[in-house]
């Protein structure tokens, strides 16, 4: 068979074209390896929010080998907007034992930062959720990320198709940035934990509220370059109260009585989604994360405290994230 | 009258009323908090000058135009990018952002800033949600419903690449509603006005007001917020009749009273002052919040002074009351 010019030029071009295609898909998603050899997870029991808090985080905090002495630690609770009743945000004085417990350890400075995604009055936010009054009491600074001062961030991963973001200066110059979220399902990521709870980092200044640019490229993507970027040093999950169904807003409370330690956010999650009734390798962010970014396996992890035994009835989700559920 | 930071203790007179008085404290403050390069950084702590800030500073300032108001001025000129647009923050990339709309009305008054304004408003013009794009409209239509809105009706994104959502659509009917009907070139300004202000009548929560721009998900409303729902009855004045209008005006009537958080208090008061309705006690509460002037936030700052003179603030909006 004769190869004439136009099959030639024919056949280029489909070359060319099926490559830029597929070569993105092709090429390493990430160039670091941040996976601990092992890490450990601890389950505190804690049935409802008390000044006790203080007492059973510290108790917890013992469990693992941290040293903040001297640094400056930056706790990010999950702040999104306020409801009465509902199971939307950390809890104030889980953050405050939080705050109490890293001064003790010796801290250089503690501060609590967050970027709400939904409302731009995170004055408002932080007035109705109980959170001015405490961290005021406490002496607590508070940053908001949304406005704080901004710097280009190359990306540590490359999910989303963007070489950089804008990201807080605050979070950067963080010494022991622990993420502190809810446990909730949420209605486009299925969960939202330590590593979707760094969402709020992103300025809403620079993207918008909520930050949409983050969905149009990809919530699972988004999620991994974020927590690549901005590397979370220790989980504090609020699960007393947790949120089930049509999260992160509108979902139903959720009584779990458990607060979740870890130093490696992807144990953390694969943990509490073990809480919440879900196979953690279902959900993305979570299974791609544990090829980079920490472990998730049961084999890796170093369970202290109480053991985790998945519910008599998984959470509820909405209907795209049925098949999360344990069979 | 004009105000300079040195002379900050010649305007607490005793003649002055207690707003009055407050509202000099503000303005020291604000131009306290002007950086070298005339902008504004978006909280007190910050050296970094965003535009949100600036140009609601230079909103403020008009009402006391001084050195310091011409200064914003020209750091807003400064920091167009090329394209017309206008950046979210000093070095900021220079594909534009929501904050342009603010530019053009801060710089409204400025007769050698018409060019850069024009550039601004071109640039408006071209800038608009995703969905305004057939693509889209037929995918929100056909296989991504999970948020009720209507992809026709579309209005002004807060950066490139995003759906349209309520604050930045707001704040560009605002700015293009400022332009004089004659201005040439521009004949499609009231088709997109058009377009914006029935984006903002459909994205509307089902019990009146608004948020972001989600008014339900997943079959399920999301509850409204007062500041979004103040800055879009800003934009919807000459709507006062239509039910949204009015479901929303009683929304924030309702929950007015109970802000204690003042950007949410200075915008409920710019909007109810706009609808003729009663502000006296708000303004009230606006007035005896504590540390009004340690405000952390810069845009906060900006926005009490506004509203503590919101007549004149309305009208450098382009809203008439």
């Amino acid at each position: 068979m004769r190869l004439t010019r136009r099959d030639f030029l024919v056949g280029s071009a489909a070359l060319v074209a099926g490559s830029s295609v597929s070569v993105p898909f092709l090429l390493p998603k990430y160039h670091i390896d941040c996976r601990p050899r092992r890490s450990r997870v601890a389950i505190l029991q804690a049935a409802r929010y008390s000044q006790e808090l203080d007492q059973t985080l510290a108790a917890g905090l013992r469990l693992f080998s941290i040293d903040v002495r001297g640094k400056r630690v930056v706790l990010k609770p999950n702040l999104v907007d306020y409801a009465a009743g509902d199971a939307i945000n950390t809890h104030p004085l889980l953050v405050l034992a939080a705050a109490e417990s890293f001064r003790r350890m010796g801290a250089k400075s503690v501060v609590v930062a967050e970027g709400p995604g939904h409302q731009r009055d995170t004055e408002l936010v932080l007035s109705q959720s109980g959170y001015q009054e405490s961290l005021r009491d406490e002496k607590v600074r508070f940053v908001d990320l949304n406005r704080d001062e901004l710097v280009r961030t190359p990306l540590r991963a490359a999910y989303m198709g963007m070489r950089d973001l804008w990201l807080p200066r605050t979070v950067l110059e963080a010494d022991f940035l622990v993420s502190m979220p809810k446990i909730k399902t949420h209605h486009w990521a299925g969960v939202t934990l330590s590593m979707k709870n760094m969402f709020g980092v992103v300025p809403g200044s620079r993207y918008g509220w909520p930050k949409n640019i983050l969905h149009w490229k990809g919530i699972q993507e988004s999620i991994l370059d974020v927590c690549a970027t901005a590397p979370v040093r220790f989980v504090i999950a609020d699960g007393i109260l947790a949120m089930e169904g049509n999260g992160p807003l509108n979902g139903t409370p959720r009584p779990l009585g458990k607060i979740v330690l870890a130093d490696d956010p992807i144990a953390a999650d694969a943990t509490c989604a073990r809480l919440m009734g879900f196979e953690p390798e279902r959900i993305v962010h979570i299974r791609e994360g544990s090829r980079f970014l920490g472990n998730s396996a049961p084999e890796l992890l170093d369970q202290v405290g109480e053991t985790v035994n998945a519910p008599a009835t998984p959470f509820e989700v909405v209907p795209e994230f049925q098949d999360l559920r344990f069979a | 009258m004009c105000f300079d930071s040195k002379q900050v203790s010649h305007y607490k007179v005793p003649t002055m009323t207690t707003d009055r008085v407050v509202l000099s404290g503000l303005i020291a403050e604000l131009i306290l908090r002007q950086l070298p390069c005339g902008g504004w950084a978006a909280l007190a702590s910050s050296s970094q000058p965003a535009l949100e800030p600036t140009c609601f500073a230079a909103l403020a300032l008009g009402l006391f135009p001084g050195g310091a108001l011409g200064r914003a001025q020209e750091f807003l000129l400064h920091t167009q990018n090329p394209n017309g647009s206008w950046p979210a923050f000093a070095g900021d990339d220079t594909d534009g952002a929501w904050v342009t709309s603010l530019a053009v009305m801060a710089l409204h008054d400025v007769i050698p800033a018409i060019p850069a304004k024009l550039r601004g408003v071109h640039w408006l013009m071209s800038f608009a949600g995703k969905e305004s794009n057939w693509f889209w409209k037929w995918k929100f239509r056909t296989t991504d419903r999970h948020v009720r809105f209507d992809p026709d009706k579309f209005g002004w994104p807060w950066f490139p690449d995003t759906v349209s959502w309520v604050v930045p659509t707001t704040f560009a009917i605002l700015a293009l509603n400022q332009l004089p009907s004659s201005c040439g070139g521009l004949e499609q300004v009231p088709f997109r006005v058009e377009r914006g202000v029935e984006m903002l009548l459909d994205r509307v929560c089902p019990d009146g007001g608004w948020n972001a721009g989600n008014g339900v998900v997943y079959g399920v409303p999301v509850a409204p917020h007062p500041d979004d729902t103040a800055i879009a009855l800003l934009a919807l004045r000459e709507h006062e009749r239509h039910p949204v209008v009015q479901s929303s005006i009683h929304y924030l009537e309702r929950i007015a009273p109970s802000l204690t958080a003042p950007w949410s208090l200075a915008w409920a008061i710019l909007a109810l002052a706009a609808y003729g309705r009663p502000i006296d006690s708000l303004y009230s509460s606006l007035v005896a919040l504590p540390k009004l002037p340690n405000v952390d936030d810069t845009n906060t700052l900006a926005l009490i002074c506004l509203a503590l003179d919101y007549q004149r603030a309305l009208s450098a909006l382009g809203v008439t009351s």
